[in-house]
Formats: C-alpha cells, sequence, structure tokens
C-alpha cells in the first residue's frame, strides 16, 4: 500500500486553530492543481482504565488509543506509545473492550474533511472534532505517494512534496504549519513496507504532540 | 451468542467417533492445535474481574492470533427448558503482539493449555463446529513442545454452533437432535454439568470400527 505522511497543524506560540485556517489549507490544496475528490474519515479514542479504588496510576498505560481507518473499515487498531505497541484486530475488538469493563473510552474524536489528488499524490486534510461536537480542535493532513510502498525510497520524493506543500502554504502568512513526526516505526516491529499499522502509529503520535500543545497553550 | 453443549469420551473410542462424525457431517475434519491462554485482569483493574483468552492456532503455517470473550450463560425458565447453553461469545483476529498488549494493559496470565485434536464444521439445522481434543498443559511457560495431558486416556468433546437472540431455540432444537445422534458414545450437556462416560459407548465403537459407521446405531 501506499506510504502516507500524517501531518498535524502546530499553531504558532500564542496562536490557536480556526475554520479559517483550515479554510485556507483546503484552497490551498486545490491551488496546486489539487482535484477534490470525496469525504475521507478516521476515528481515534482514547482508553481510561476503571479503576476499583484510587490506586497508582502507573501501573496503567495513559496513551492507550483505538483507531479505526478508512482504508480498512473491518480493522480496529490500538497503540500503547509508552511500551511502542501497534496492534491489528477486527473491528469487533471494541465489543470485547466493553464487555471487559475493564477500560473505557472517554475522549472519541473525528478527523474528517476532504482529499485531493495531485498527479501521484493524494492530500486528506481535516479538521479534528470530538465525536459529539462541533468544536474544531485541530487540522490534520494526510500525505500519500501512490506509486510507492517503501517507507525508505519513498523519503526522497516525499520530503520534496512537502517542502513544495510548505512553500505553498507560506504565501498565505498563516499562523502555524504542518509539523511532521517521524515516529521509530522499528521499535514497533514495523517494517519498511508500509501497512495500516504505520498509520495507525503515526495518528497516535500526531494525537499526543496536538495534546501536549493545547496544553503548553493552557499553561 | 453462541449455543454450545460439551461431553467426555475415552481416547479409545475417539476414532469411532470420528467415523461416526465423518459419516454425519459429510465432511473431512480438520486438525486442530490451539495454544489457549487465559487472561485475567490484575487485582484493581476494572469495575469487576475479567477474564479474555487469547487463542493461537498452530496449524496455521503462520501463527494465527484471536481474542475470546465469553459471556455468563443465559439464565431463566426459558434458559432452564433448554438442554444446551445460551452465552454471549465474540471473538476478533488479532496480530501476533497480542499477549503483550493485555500484559500492558495490565492482565495477568491465569493458565495456558494446549488442544490437541480435530474438528468438524458443517451445516445441519444451523452452522454447527464439533471438536475431539485432548487438553494438555505445558510444564514450562508457552513450550508447547513439552506438553502433556491434563487427563490422560480422556478427551474433550464441544459442539457449538453461532446463534441471535432471535434464533437460538432452532439452533439449540438443532444442536440437540444432532446430539442425539452421538448418544451411544458420548453424553453431552452443558458446559459444567458432569455426566461422564456413557456405559455403551464400549459396544457402539466396537460396532462401527467394524462396518466402518453404516450400520444406525
Amino acid at each position: 500500500m501506499p506510504v502516507k505522511w500524517v501531518l498535524h497543524w502546530q499553531p504558532n506560540a500564542g496562536t490557536t486553530v480556526n475554520s479559517q485556517i483550515l479554510t485556507e489549507v483546503s484552497q490551498c490544496a486545490e491551488s496546486i492543481n489539487g482535484i477534490k475528490g470525496g469525504r475521507w474519515k478516521a476515528t481515534l479514542n482514547f482508553y481510561r482504565p476503571m479503576l476499583k479504588e484510587q490506586v497508582n496510576p502507573v501501573e496503567f498505560p495513559r496513551d492507550f488509543l483505538g483507531i479505526s481507518l478508512q482504508e480498512q473499515p473491518s480493522k480496529y487498531y490500538f497503540v500503547i506509545r509508552g511500551q511502542r505497541i501497534v496492534l491489528e484486530a477486527d473491528s469487533n475488538i471494541q465489543s470485547i473492550m466493553e464487555k471487559l469493563q475493564s477500560y473505557k473510552s472517554r475522549v472519541a474524536l473525528n478527523f474528517e474533511g476532504f482529499q485531493y489528488q495531485i498527479g501521484d499524490f493524494q492530500l486528506r486534510v481535516g479538521k479534528v472534532v470530538p465525536v459529539h461536537s462541533e468544536s474544531l480542535r485541530g487540522i490534520v493532513m494526510e500525505m500519500d505517494y501512490l506509486p510507492i510502498s517503501s517507507w525508505e525510497k519513498s523519503h526522497q520524493i516525499m520530503a520534496e512534496f512537502y517542502d513544495i506543500w510548505q512553500e505553498a502554504l507560506q504565501k498565505r502568512s498563516l499562523p502555524g504549519h504542518f509539523a511532521r513526526m517521524e515516529p521509530n516505526f522499528g521499535e514497533y516491529g514495523l517494517g519498511d513496507q508500509y501497512t495500516l499499522p504505520h498509520t495507525a502509529v503515526q495518528y497516535a503520535s500526531i494525537m499526543l504532540q496536538m495534546i501536549a500543545t493545547a496544553q503548553s497553550v493552557r499553561n | 451468542m453462541e449455543c454450545v453443549v460439551q461431553g467426555i469420551i475415552e481416547t479409545q473410542h475417539v476414532e469411532a467417533l470420528e467415523i461416526l462424525l465423518q459419516g454425519l457431517c459429510g465432511v473431512h475434519r480438520k486438525s486442530l492445535k490451539i495454544h489457549e491462554l487465559c487472561l485475567k485482569s490484575g487485582p484493581n483493574l476494572g469495575t469487576s474481574p475479567s477474564e479474555v483468552r487469547l487463542l493461537c492456532d498452530l496449524e496455521q503455517s503462520e501463527p494465527a492470533w484471536r481474542v475470546r470473550h465469553v459471556g455468563g450463560a443465559m439464565r431463566g425458565a426459558g434458559a432452564e427448558q433448554i438442554s444446551v447453553n445460551v452465552r454471549t461469545m465474540v471473538e476478533s483476529k488479532v496480530s501476533n503482539n497480542v499477549l503483550r498488549l493485555f500484559y500492558a494493559l495490565g492482565y495477568k496470565l491465569d493458565h495456558e493449555q494446549l488442544r490437541v485434536g480435530f474438528s468438524f464444521n458443517f451445516q445441519r439445522g444451523a452452522q454447527m463446529t464439533v471438536t475431539v481434543s485432548s487438553v494438555n498443559k505445558m510444564l514450562r511457560l508457552h513450550a508447547t513442545d513439552e506438553a502433556v495431558p491434563i487427563t490422560p486416556g480422556i478427551q474433550l468433546v464441544e459442539v457449538t454452533a453461532p446463534a441471535t437472540s432471535e434464533n437460538y431455540s432452532k439452533v439449540a432444537a438443532a444442536m440437540s437432535s444432532f446430539c442425539e445422534y452421538l448418544a451411544p458414545l458420548l453424553h453431552l450437556s452443558k458446559p459444567g454439568v458432569s455426566t461422564g462416560v456413557v456405559p455403551t459407548a464400549a459396544a457402539a465403537a466396537a460396532s462401527l470400527m467394524s462396518d466402518g459407521g453404516g450400520t444406525t446405531l
């Protein structure tokens, strides 16, 4: 499957994300001859342990995420970033988690927007919103290079396209930029051939980065 | 949901049971070798203790993992009247690092076992699976190569069928009527209701072995 970079909007210090930025980013995708395609959506759940009594919470992972991706709706991905675990499961694993009553989904976020085709590249630009609300929490972008599935081999062309994109976006003088994280996939037991667990790991990485950014703004 | 019944048979009669099942089901048996790990939640995790089973199919060229959650059996007057257990069961295929994930979540290994035997999967009023297996324990952690039988000379027989809240009574009826055919060799009942081996097993097995299952018992 094609390699994908998952990027998140990093607001400049002192600024926050707003829907005007999302509009401008979408316009930017069209301005570099992006052909607007269908909608896309991913969903992410934060799980928290259900504890009987006040116990030392460090015993339990604080960064346990569940992710569903549009590319494979019959699958579900669990990521525990602290321990570098990514698990691929049938989507009904969610019903097993419910029955176990040991972890509960506390927050669910949707990533949704439109996709754009630019030659061999595909861009997806979307908002990050809580499942039962419309309040904008962030902006996310997926960047795919369709012909290549090797992370290493695609690195140069992805980096070049990323630069072109950043340049196009800079002309709009927006208060921030799309930041990229490069998780160490090897630590998760993932190889060079790109797979959906790679995408899940990237989502987990940007999510924790977005939380850290939001917290630093609040403090 | 699923309907389930269980029973036991002496290993010496397993071959006869296989001949009978082959005749009844009209399909070939599948070999079965499953490493089963039962995990329980740690002391402080969860509103109540929970249990989950990780199954690793060792018959595949690459070990294939599943997570299984079995809920409590249906209760009440209706459930009392049927001769099979009706219970919730959810099973999910997972990648091979599932044990690491559950350890990270705070689950502990309670026990593990290796089931070796065969199964038949067929349609007979409902989609049913019969598994016949010896249940083995490991002398060292995860050492499936060194497993020894927990009950030497005795094998476990289990009949399961997927069901829904709409059709479970029909599935239960199909299962009960199928179990009648096996009655001379073994008695199948709700899990936990031990009925032992049946006295007619030796004679029934001898008859099956002599004519390859051609005779109606």
